[in-house]
């Protein structure tokens, strides 16, 4: 049976009709003025994404109604399912009798353990597709969020990943990540590629032929600024997505390499050994030189902003061996952040502020670790195979890296504690990046 | 304007085009060379030098090996790039060091320790009388390893400078 698409409602008060005495409009104004004050405490849907000893909230996404073209309601579920799933910070409940979705079974649900739950109703009208999704919470029995999605069959993913987006948005105050993509530097070819967060629609983004690396997205999206051996030598390209174009902005004598664009895109920092050894300098997106940042006998590289561009974190084995680095953006004293071992490279820091992930070279293996900026919280997130080249997703939550534990070097994601770690790639690659959510 | 002068202009236009376009379209390589292997050639630069002497120096010149982790010369290394230092004076070319890694270690710290490792030999080559403008360095990190397994053995042959012959 078909459901028709309404707009979204919300769930009808009952209220009285009849014109209200004023003394029934005191004695509401009481009753509910003593409800707020004596109510036991936090009762609404949220997740408290800082909390060490947080338990995962279990959430029920019911199969969406509908028929009608290729897709059908599990499938559409499912892609929400798995969004969630991979943050590590729900844990994913079945609910055996869905409801209809504007008629949310709460008793049912509620038997299920479930404190939230998703429902979505969809249409297919030739090419076209028109789905509406709802949350809601099971405990309080209320509709927190209703969202009508409208767009081609072929873009359903990219639908359904807004919409997890924006449940993110309702349960922890941050927008999800899960409508961004990850450019990798492909391991043969080594071309760069991206694709969704979660592996599907991957697409190349060149074809020079060269050997092409550590792939960077401008903050709007627009461009990538990555290195490339085009003209036999590391040098620094921008590609402009709307084209596929690379034009080169900093070819100078020797090394050009690891090109990251500042927070609000009008920089980039890089490492150039023009002056004889890699040291880190920052430039305009055009390649002129603003900063020369690093000084000393050290090979520094590896630049990575803090999310208001004030310090940046890198690698120098001005002590000996490759450790990170903390230093002004504006210049001044590099000051030494790690020393848990011998090899620490490839930090990325947080758009949180509050973490930053590298490699770490630990008992001869390669694993992820994160850090807080002033040096405490060490972590090892993960445990199998060799690790290296981390990237945090724009929320904070996530970590692109690639690992080959299952014989393949291949992009994995896992969630920022390391408890759930999953390939998502079809090809092998390093030197994962990801965007922000595509508009 | 007359017609003639129109179509000129036009032609003009269209040249213009055809070259700014020409620019901008990046280099394919379709003739299975690889920089930094046996045979590379890398672009063409123009000189005075002939074809076959050309590759009579590169077949003279030897690479240089290096311990993990470490791009300082060893005696071995002095010895050989010493070698190549008198092979490079008699001649008038310009030579590039193009400096790698094993495949273990991260890959954006490779291509710095890659650059540091070139930087060593051509270093030691201007000290031993090369005339320092014509030597130059690029790093590969671990990107064209001369040996793809994963063993000490191969390890070890891919921590090297290769000194290319630019032609």
């Amino acid at each position: 049976m078909k459901t028709s698409i309404n707009g979204p409602r919300t769930v009808r008060d009952r209220r009285p009709t009849r014109r209200m005495s004023r003394s029934g409009l005191i004695l509401i104004c009481a009753i509910l003025a003593s409800t707020i004050l004596c109510s036991p405490g936090e009762s609404k849907l949220v997740l408290d994404v800082d909390n060490p000893n947080l338990t995962k909230m279990p959430i029920a996404v019911a199969d969406f109604v509908g028929e009608g073209g290729p897709l059908n309601g599990r499938t559409l579920a499912d892609i929400i399912k798995r969004d969630l799933y991979l943050t590590g910070l729900f844990q994913i409940v079945d609910v055996s009798r869905s409801g209809q979705h504007n008629e949310p079974d709460f008793e049912s649900w509620s038997q299920s353990g479930a404190q939230a739950v998703i429902t979505g109703a969809f249409q297919v009208t030739g090419d076209e597709l028109v789905f509406e999704a709802r949350l809601y919470d099971a405990a309080l029995k209320k509709q927190e969020m209703a969202k009508r999605f409208t767009g081609r069959i072929a873009d359903h993913r990219r639908m359904i990943h807004r919409f997890a987006d924006r449940v993110m948005e309702k349960l922890t105050g941050t927008e999800g990540c899960f409508s961004g993509k990850i450019a990798f530097a492909g391991e043969g070819p080594k071309e760069l590629y991206f694709m969704d967060f979660d592996g599907q629609n991957p697409f190349q983004l060149t074809r020079n032929g060269s050997i092409n690396l550590s792939p960077d997205w401008s903050p709007d999206c627009r461009s990538i600024v990555f290195t490339s051996y085009l003209n036999g030598k590391p040098d620094v390209w921008v590609l402009d997505l709307s084209n596929l174009r690379q034009f080169p902005i900093s070819a100078r004598a020797g090394l050009n390499a690891s090109a990251r664009y500042s927070p609000d895109g009008q920089a980039i920092a890089l490492s150039m050994s023009f002056k004889g050894i890699p040291k880190i300098f920052i430039i305009t997106t055009q390649g002129n030189i603003i900063n020369k940042l690093t000084n000393g006998r050290g090979n520094d590289i590896s630049p990575t902003w803090s999310p208001d561009g004030s310090t940046i974190a890198f690698v120098s084995d001005q002590a000996g061996t490759p450790q990170i680095y903390t230093i002004p953006a504006l210049g001044g004293e590099p000051r030494r952040l790690t020393s848990n071992s011998n090899y620490n490279t490839d930090p990325d820091w947080s758009s949180k502020g509050n973490l930053i992930c590298f490699t770490a070279r630990i008992d001869g293996r390669f694993q992820i670790c994160t850090i807080r900026p002033d040096g405490s919280d060490f972590r090892v997130l993960t445990s199998k195979g060799a690790n290296h080249d981390p990237a945090w997703s724009p929320d904070g939550r996530m970590i692109a890296f690639t690992s080959d534990r299952d014989g393949r070097k291949l992009i994995y994601i896992m969630d920022a504690r390391g408890q759930i770690q999953e390939p998502v790639s079809r090809i092998a690659g390093k030197g994962a990046a990801w965007s922000r959510n595509f508009r | 304007m007359s017609s003639r002068s129109v179509i000129h202009t036009a032609m003009l236009i269209v040249a213009v085009c055809v070259l700014i376009a020409g620019c901008s379209r990046p280099v394919v390589r379709s003739d299975g060379q690889q920089p930094g292997m046996p045979g590379f050639r890398g672009p063409h630069l123009g000189g005075q030098v002939s074809e076959r002497e050309i590759e009579a120096l590169q077949a003279n010149l030897k690479p240089i090996y290096f311990d993990y982790d470490q791009f300082t010369l060893s005696l071995e290394s002095q010895q050989t790039l010493q070698a190549n230092a008198e092979i490079l004076k008699r001649a008038n070319v310009a030579v590039v060091a193009e400096g790698h890694c094993d495949e273990r270690g991260t890959a954006e710290y490779n291509l710095a320790l890659g650059d540091r490792r070139a930087r060593s030999a051509v270093e030691y080559l201007a000290g031993a009388g090369v005339q320092p403008d014509r030597l130059s360095t690029v790093s590969y990190g671990s990107e064209l390893p001369v040996d793809p397994s994963h063993n000490e053995a191969a390890w070890s042959k891919n921590r090297r400078v290769h000194l290319r012959v630019a032609r």
